[in-house]
């Protein structure tokens, strides 16, 4: 087959030829063809079957909306299906594939759905899988999951990039046709940052397509001409390719640029790029869409739309027949008859639902002025068709012109609905746009030429005057306004035959009569019941024709009928689009320690805390488990000495001479008091008086102190006090700023961690027991005159210090500490060693910490001193936070040692039944103690400080484990702490 | 004495690169230090500043230049500026300390950051991939500063030169950053 629908003209570039295969077959098209162009000028009319009842399909339009050509474009992993055959740009290689049979595509199997069409209407499976129950999931179910869907996925993971952008402008001018080629002229003449944005791969939208002339020469040629202009400006972005597939707040719109899709390859770079362009004003002349008459079995091969036949006549070069009718309710239709006849193309017939005379003289066709196309025959593709009056007319093409609705989809984003025009037969945009948004051209409802080009250009200088930018357009172009009456016509009653709406997804007249009997009255029930307007097109040439019968059903106008909501995307996006360059270990940004690299080396496993990567632990080479290598640390550390990098922890930088007062407002004990060189843990409530963070404050100064936060409250603690500077008491003289990046910071903990740090700390800073006590801190210089900041506090339980560096002497620290710690021993460890240490000491941490936990319930009820209020203070006095039986965090024992307990386990007296009602509270951290020998865990359990030694059950019913536990004190280990103080 | 001392490590190894059109280098030896207002305090911040530097009290996202060009003034917030000079040791506060005596409150923010300066004719395009704000020449030149998000992290960006920037990240997420950086440079050179 060798392009034997190719016809003389268009803009197609004969001199070069494009291979590409269509189910195997090889054939041949030009630069400038789309892969539906391409298919017609290879006299390939059926290029897929349909979704439910998988009917020959050919292609129906010449654009985005289009229904019926969805095909696979691609192979291997690069497969995409449910691809629109009319927007699939021609490339030398191009392999496609047809969709949905099985068989080929002449020979579809599964064609017999169509003799059970009567029992697959609209909610048929709401109706049809009833019985017996026990069917759905083990046989309807696979069915229906099998059947659904039209083209397949690779199964592989996407290998295509995919970009993300922003971009900024005065006037976003959405769509290049007529009027917005006006408009962008007008603004990019004037000298306003313009960016013009358009779907098509060429800018011109209808100018391509018909044979007007503007400025007494061809469109298209004008159009080529204004392109010209526009690139020169430095002011104007052009973006052919570019779908602006959303309106947004605030003159922000969303915007998919296909990049590559048009080449064999990516070649490394992004495919798709999704813009969020933000725009001070915008037009949007996003052209109009036609629409189909509904009349029997209209949904054959060489069924299509009038203004589409015309298009790929006059732009493409491809008569979609040889001898081609046409059926219209308006001037329009008359425009392809007479163009394909100039073309070469046999007209066989116009039928005109509309009285009067003939709107033009066609050689040779039938002319049935007030006529009705009832009927079509031909199984594979269309052979002739038949009128009501019984006449039956030969045809391989049936060009059908229902009339053009405004593209209004965009003005309805924010919830604006759109306005009905009887002239036009058709809704406009409302008044209730997008704030900025103008609307020119025919989306706007000026549907000739030159009411477009006068639109686009005014609309252009209102937003340029709005801006204070003054229009200098240059002379008014030249263009007449062409013959557009239409009379409403929306299906042909006369029809027996099954009518298509909707066919993507076989959505017939008769299934919207059926669900006007089944009751539904609204449209979006109508949507979802019948499922018209779904899936890729969303219905955008059938669901005026739904309306229309609706509002005939209901004795309703159109208008009252309504439309459904339009939400972005206006045409379909790629996940891969969508997540952009958020993949894999880059999905989101990670934070590294400044021990990391040198983790690295050690080959420690790590974990994700928050954004930070820790080390989890630090595995041996002859450890085979991870118990193994964290009992060891914890063995090391608690015998000797352990370093681990604490950097993750919040530091907050706070200076003011209200500092102390700042801080007295915020924590719930006092800090007033504390002395310059000391270290103090604080609690802080949230306002409704639970616990919010806890951690340690050092005051380095009269009025500086450093606070630390959890890891993972560092941000929020920051912003709730900034949030108290700056709102609540905002006469304080008081400065934050995070120093958490700029301070690397190691626990040094372990009976020996003063003699390794004498090591490190230079001379004449004293740090022994009665220098420097429990809770001390100091800025001191270490290893030869490197300042540092030494805190002596603990987490561990165990003698220990934080020394803190500048985090750029982090990588060395660690090495100096592990070097100099030789001879103790050192170890490193990592967070599990650290969660065990803290669990045998009772300290709480985010498990226990969880924002439904008071101070109470912590034990440190008594912290909240009545002396000074804070934050929290006075809702944490509420009854229900301070009742005798409220929850007490605690320690728990298996009575059973060899037991293993397990988090999120709920406490239940002994003899009682699982059961919400004797729920008494439940264990929040669990850990095996390698100082104990056996299983520890804490939580919180009813009047636990009470019940030391009783013994309850930790039930955990997800897990399915009971097991008997005994409540002893959280302080597992060194309960009086005289290992902190020595 | 201890037998040991400390070597400093640039958050990036120095890292420097130049592709078609742009070149991305980290900006080693930048010294930045917090300088926060004391309420009722901005009379006399104005006088050392001008004293100590000869530079003016920069606005909210503006830059002022010291007399001698080697201290830039950020405007980061309405009580906070960052002041920003090439110094390779970490003692930075005690040198913005000794000009402006005690008339604000100092913080080092040295190594809460990393500095990057991506240059050259295509680096708008680089960073129109990450980058939410304008950076339209007549809107965003020398002398300007934002605070801005790229990838989910903070970024300081000011122009410093016709098609140059400093992109100022924070230390621990570099690494993420420099990533973002160079994904964008893979992206739209070449």
């Amino acid at each position: 087959m060798t392009q034997t629908n190719r016809i003389s003209g268009g803009l197609v570039d004969r001199s070069k030829t494009l291979n590409f295969t269509f189910n195997g077959k090889n054939l041949q098209g030009h630069p400038g063809d789309t892969l539906a162009s391409a298919l017609l000028a290879n006299g390939q009319r059926m290029m897929g079957r349909s979704f439910k009842y998988h009917r020959p399909r050919g292609v129906l339009t010449a654009g985005s909306e289009e229904p019926n050509a969805l095909v696979q474009l691609r192979a291997g992993a690069h497969q995409e299906p449910n691809t629109r055959a009319t927007v699939a740009e021609l490339f030398d290689g191009l392999a496609a594939t047809s969709q949905n049979h099985r068989g080929s595509l002449e020979t579809d199997l599964m064609e017999v759905t169509d003799l059970f069409s009567r029992f697959l209407s609209a909610g048929f499976y709401y109706k049809t899988f009833m019985w017996p129950k026990s069917f759905w999931e083990k046989v309807y179910e696979p069915i229906i999951r099998h059947s659904a869907g039209l083209g397949r996925l690779s199964g592989q993971e996407d290998p295509d990039i995919y970009d993300k952008g922003f971009l900024h402008c005065d006037l976003l001018v959405i769509g290049g046709g007529p009027a917005g080629l006006s408009a962008a002229l007008t603004a990019g003449r004037s000298g306003a940052r313009v960016i013009l944005a358009d779907e098509d791969f060429l800018f011109g939208g209808r100018l391509n397509a018909e044979t007007f002339e503007v400025d007494a020469m061809p469109g298209s040629d004008w159009a080529e001409r204004a392109r010209a202009e526009l690139t020169a400006m430095d002011n104007v972005r052009l973006m052919t390719r570019t779908t602006v597939y959303g309106a947004y707040d605030h003159g922000i719109y969303g915007a998919l640029e296909r990049m590559t899709d048009h080449l064999p390859t990516s070649s490394g770079k992004p495919r798709q790029i999704l813009w969020r362009i933000y725009s001070k004003r915008a037009v949007l002349c996003a052209g109009a869409t036609e629409r189909p008459i509904a009349f029997g079995n209209n949904d054959r091969p060489g069924v299509m739309l009038a203004g589409a036949v015309r298009a790929y006549a006059n732009r493409w070069a491809a008569a979609p027949g040889k001898r081609v009718a046409v059926f219209t309710n308006n001037d329009d239709g008359w425009r392809t008859a007479s163009d394909l006849s100039r073309a070469g193309v046999t007209i066989s017939a116009i039928i005109d639902s509309r009285d009067g005379e003939p709107r033009a003289q066609i050689p040779g066709a039938t002319v049935a002025m007030g006529g009705r196309v009832m009927d079509t025959c031909g199984r594979k593709g269309i052979r002739s068709i038949k009128l009501v009056d019984g006449r039956t007319i030969d045809a391989d093409c049936l060009a059908v012109s229902g009339g053009w609705n405004p593209n209004v989809h965009l003005t309805g984003h924010q919830r604006g609905r759109p306005a009905w025009r009887e002239d036009l037969a058709a809704f406009v945009p409302g008044e209730d746009l997008p704030a900025g948004m103008a609307v020119a051209g025919a989306a706007n409802g000026a549907l000739t030429l030159a009411a477009a080009l006068s639109e686009g250009r005014a609309a252009s200088e209102k937003a340029l005057n709005d801006l204070g930018i003054s229009p200098n357009g240059g002379d008014m172009v030249k263009a007449e306004d062409e013959a557009a009456d239409i009379t409403a016509f929306w299906h042909v009653g006369e029809s027996k035959a099954r009518a298509w709406l909707d066919q993507q997804n076989d959505v017939t007249a008769k299934d919207v009569k059926l669900a006007h009997r089944e009751s539904y009255r609204s449209v979006e029930h109508l949507k979802r019941y019948t499922t018209l307007g779904m899936a890729t097109d969303q219905g955008k040439t059938a669901n005026m024709l739904a309306l229309a019968i609706m509002a005939e059903c209901t004795g309703k106008t159109i208008p009252e009928t309504g439309t459904t909501i339009f939400r972005p995307p206006y045409t379909p996006i790629a996940m891969g689009a969508l997540a952009g360059r958020a993949r894999g270990k880059d999905f989101r940004p990670y934070r590294l320690t400044p021990s990391h690299k040198w983790a690295e080396e050690q080959g420690a496993v790590f974990v994700t805390t928050g954004m930070w990567l820790r080390a989890q632990w630090f595995p041996r080479p002859d450890e085979t488990h991870w118990r193994e290598s964290v009992d060891r640390e914890v063995a090391g550390t608690r015998g000797s000495v352990g370093v681990c990098d604490v950097t993750t922890l919040g530091k907050i930088d706070i200076q003011g001479r209200d500092a102390a007062e700042f801080l007295n407002k915020l924590y719930v004990n006092g800090f007033a008091k504390l002395a310059v060189g000391k270290v103090r843990y604080g609690l802080m409530l949230r306002e409704d008086g639970m616990a919010m963070d806890d951690g340690t404050t050092a005051r380095l100064g009269e009025h500086h102190f450093v606070m630390t936060t959890t890891t993972a409250n560092a941000g929020p603690v920051f912003r709730h006090m900034e949030f108290c500077r700056q709102c609540l008491w905002p006469e304080l003289d008081v400065n934050l700023i995070s120093t958490t990046d700029g301070w690397a910071q190691f626990a040094v903990a372990g009976p020996n961690a003063r003699k390794l740090l004498q090591k490190v700390v230079d001379p004449e800073h004293d740090i022994t027991n009665e220098a420097f006590p429990f809770m001390a801190c100091a800025e001191l210089t270490i290893c030869g005159g490197t300042k540092a900041r030494l805190f002596r506090i603990s987490f561990s339980g165990e003698l220990a210090f934080e020394i803190a560096v500048p985090a750029r002497y982090g990588d060395s620290l660690m090495r100096v500490l592990m070097a100099v710690g030789e001879e103790f021993d050192v170890v490193p460890y990592g967070t599990e060693a650290l969660g065990v240490m803290r669990i045998e000491k009772g300290h709480a941490a985010g498990n226990e910490l969880t924002g439904q936990t008071s101070a109470a319930n912590l034990g440190m009820g008594r912290m909240v001193s009545k002396k000074k209020d804070c934050i929290g203070n006075t809702l944490s006095e509420r009854p229900d936070l301070n009742r005798d039986d409220g929850l007490r965090l605690v320690g728990f024992k298996p009575v059973n040692r060899v037991e293993t307990l397990t988090s999120g386990a709920h406490f239940i007296a002994l003899g009682k039944s699982a059961v919400m009602d004797n729920d008494e509270g439940w264990m929040s951290s669990v850990t095996f103690s390698p100082e104990l020998g056996h299983s520890i865990g804490i939580g919180f359990i009813k009047q636990g400080s009470e019940r030391l030694g009783e013994v309850v059950r930790a039930v955990d019913l997800v897990r399915g484990k009971d097991i008997e536990v005994e409540i002893v004190s959280a302080h597992f280990i060194d309960p009086e702490g005289e290992r902190l103080r020595v | 004495m201890s037998e040991y001392t400390l070597t400093a490590q640039p958050a990036l190894g120095g890292y420097q690169e130049t592709f078609e059109g742009v070149s991305l280098e980290e900006q080693t030896g930048l010294a930045i230090v917090s300088i926060a207002t004391p309420i009722g305090g901005e009379d006399a911040l104005v006088k050392a500043l001008k004293d100590g530097y000869g530079a003016a009290l920069p606005k909210t996202g503006e830059v002022s230049l010291s007399k001698d060009g080697q201290t830039r003034f950020l405007g980061m917030a309405r009580d906070q500026m960052f002041a920003i000079f090439d110094h390779t040791e970490p003692d930075a506060v005690d040198i913005v300390g000794g000009k402006l005596k005690d008339v604000a409150y100092l913080t080092s923010q040295s190594d809460n950051w990393v500095g990057l300066r991506l240059s050259g004719s295509k680096s708008r395009d680089v960073l129109e991939r990450i980058c939410p704000l304008d950076l339209e020449p007549s809107r965003f030149a020398e002398g300007k500063v934002a605070r801005t998000s790229m990838e989910h992290m903070g970024v300081i960006i000011l122009p410093d030169g016709a098609d140059s920037f400093l992109l100022i990240t924070a230390s621990s997420s570099a690494a993420s950053f420099l990533h973002a950086v160079e994904t964008s440079i893979q992206n739209v050179v070449g």
